[in-house]
């Protein structure tokens, strides 16, 4: 027979815990009142009834297509930016070219880190606020705001996945005569290179999403032609635009998925 | 001439591009009283060993014995506890710099350790590294560099067809000619190789030689590997190192190694108890 835990230690005693918890926030429900407020559902069932059909009339078609444009362009000049600043960084905060007994490798990591790390700390809208401020409503704002934290976001894993490669062909290449440099040009880089181009292309991705919620901030775009017709109550419009957001996130996952398929096949 | 000029004049010379044997009779490579020692391991006990220009030292021993020790000490990537270890007259030590090492000695390890997603050629043309700066290697990762080394160095490996193919696509024994050919490029005075034919079949392992010999048929050069087939050491090595708890059990002209003195040498029969409790 197994020695008797002690109460604490059994785990169904966390288990009756939780049950009891989730069993005493039910009460805090104001089963009185009801669960959407006046008209709630009302309004609910138009947003969905809107869907069909969503507004496809060729005026507001260019509208979208237009804020699309905009969109996906703040999107890649801000991930280009992100990868221009981030991949320097990362490369610096991998170590890889320090050799390991060097002085300089503690601070070189620490300080590259450390830059990174508070690039990613702050929020994209928070740059946006702050660089709106600074800037004012343009797309170069949009840029900066989105570039800065994603930079911050690429460049940590960058420097992950350079780290994470295997040793032993980069121990051969050392002893046949490779620097630093030359260690990670032939061998870190290659060997990272689908991990590396795969992450930067699910960053797009999010960063078309966050490109599209700037405009919360007041930056032209997607997100702001929604908030538009949301506050005129356009459901069907808002459909469009939604559809239009989903379709251009799918086409760049195939793509990247492509560029991924013909990097690992070639 | 002012002193400082005749200080001078009495250094040796530090140019990577002459190092080599001063005069020709001297060992292109000392092993002196080394000893290297891993946790609760001694691996190597004061090992003595010198090697000429123009020989084929194997190394034959039991695992555990101190082979893959010795040649990493060879190589200069690793460092003795105690005692040196000299190839062309330089002492291979932590500050050797890493392109005047890749001259004198040049390793081709069990595993291979080609980088897969590269193209044959870049995988070849590591071997140069060592002669240039990281100007030229940017540019080769474009436009690679001494281009005619590596299809001459794959052409003598019978793999010319394959110079510009992902290094991930070829077959195992092709790989093993890409590592050689990266060896061949390097052009070390010193070619060590870490269990060359361990896991091939019998009729490759002929080649795989053959191709290994080839690499030090120049004057001046002289090749190390470890092997465990006493047949294949008669055919190919003109010399056979026996090693056995970290130390020199024999060291014979490779013809007269045979089966007999390696079972020894391998503690089969009534002498593995010894093996143990060495």
């Amino acid at each position: 027979m197994r020695p008797a835990r002690p109460l604490l230690e059994s785990p169904h005693f966390l288990s009756l815990l939780l049950l009891g918890a989730v069993a005493w926030s039910v009460t805090g429900i104001g089963w009185g009142e009801p669960l959407l407020h006046t008209g709630g559902g009302d309004s609910a069932l138009d947003l969905l009834l809107a869907l069909f059909p969503p507004d496809l009339s060729p005026s507001f078609l260019l509208v979208c297509l237009q804020a699309a444009w905009q969109t996906l362009s703040i999107a890649l000049a801000s991930i280009t930016v992100a990868v221009l600043l981030g991949f320097p960084l990362g490369v610096m905060a991998s170590g890889a070219l320090v050799s390991p007994n060097s002085r300089l490798r503690a601070p070189l990591m620490i300080s590259s880190r450390f830059v990174l790390g508070t690039l990613r700390s702050i929020h994209e809208l928070v740059w946006a606020v702050l660089l709106v401020a600074a800037i004012g409503l343009s797309p170069l704002a949009a840029i900066v705001a989105l570039g800065l934290p994603y930079a911050g976001i690429l460049g940590r894993i960058y420097a992950e996945f350079l780290e994470d490669t295997p040793e032993d062909p980069l121990t051969a290449l050392r002893s046949a005569g490779a620097s630093s440099w030359q260690t990670l040009i032939f061998g870190r880089l290659p060997m990272s290179t689908p991990d590396l181009v795969s992450y930067t292309f699910y960053r797009f991705e999010c960063s078309i999403r966050s490109a599209a919620i700037l405009s919360f901030v007041g930056i032209r775009g997607i997100g702001y032609e929604i908030q538009l017709s949301l506050g005129e109550l356009l459901f069907s419009q808002v459909w469009t635009l939604l559809l239009i957001l989903l379709a251009i996130v799918a086409l760049v996952d195939f793509w990247s998925g492509r560029v991924r398929q013909s990097l690992v096949e070639s | 001439m002012t002193a400082l000029e005749t200080g001078l004049k009495d250094l040796p010379d530090s140019n990577p591009r002459t190092v080599g044997p001063a005069d020709e009779t001297a060992p292109l490579a000392v092993v002196d009283n080394v000893t290297k020692t891993f946790p609760r391991v001694t691996a190597l006990d004061q090992v003595g060993l010198t090697i000429n220009a123009g020989e084929r030292v194997a190394l034959v021993g039991p695992s555990g014995s101190g082979k893959t020790t010795l040649l990493h000490l060879l190589s200069g990537m690793a460092q003795p506890d105690s005692g040196s270890v000299t190839v062309g007259g330089r002492e291979l030590s932590h500050n050797l710099p890493r392109r005047e090492l890749s001259s004198l000695v040049g390793i081709i390890h069990q595993q291979l350790d080609l980088v897969p997603q590269l193209p044959v050629v870049h995988n070849v043309l590591a071997g140069r590294f060592g002669h240039w700066g990281v100007f030229r290697s940017f540019l080769s990762m474009l436009w690679p560099q001494d281009y005619p080394l590596a299809v001459s160095a794959l052409h003598q490996m019978g793999i010319a067809d394959k110079i510009q193919e992902r290094t991930a696509h070829l077959s195992g024994g092709e790989q093993q000619r890409v590592a050689i050919a990266r060896t061949m490029v390097q052009s070390p005075l010193l070619v060590l190789a870490d269990e060359p034919v361990s896991s091939v079949d019998p009729g490759r392992a002929q080649e795989i030689l053959h191709l290994l010999v080839g690499l030090t048929e120049d004057s001046g050069r002289a090749l190390v590997a470890s092997m465990h087939t006493p047949y294949l050491v008669r055919q190919f090595f003109s010399r056979a190192v026996g090693l056995k708890d970290g130390q020199v059990h024999f060291d014979i002209p490779a013809p007269e190694l045979t089966q007999a003195i390696q079972s020894d040498l391998y503690g089969l029969g009534q002498e593995e108890s010894a093996l143990h409790h060495g």
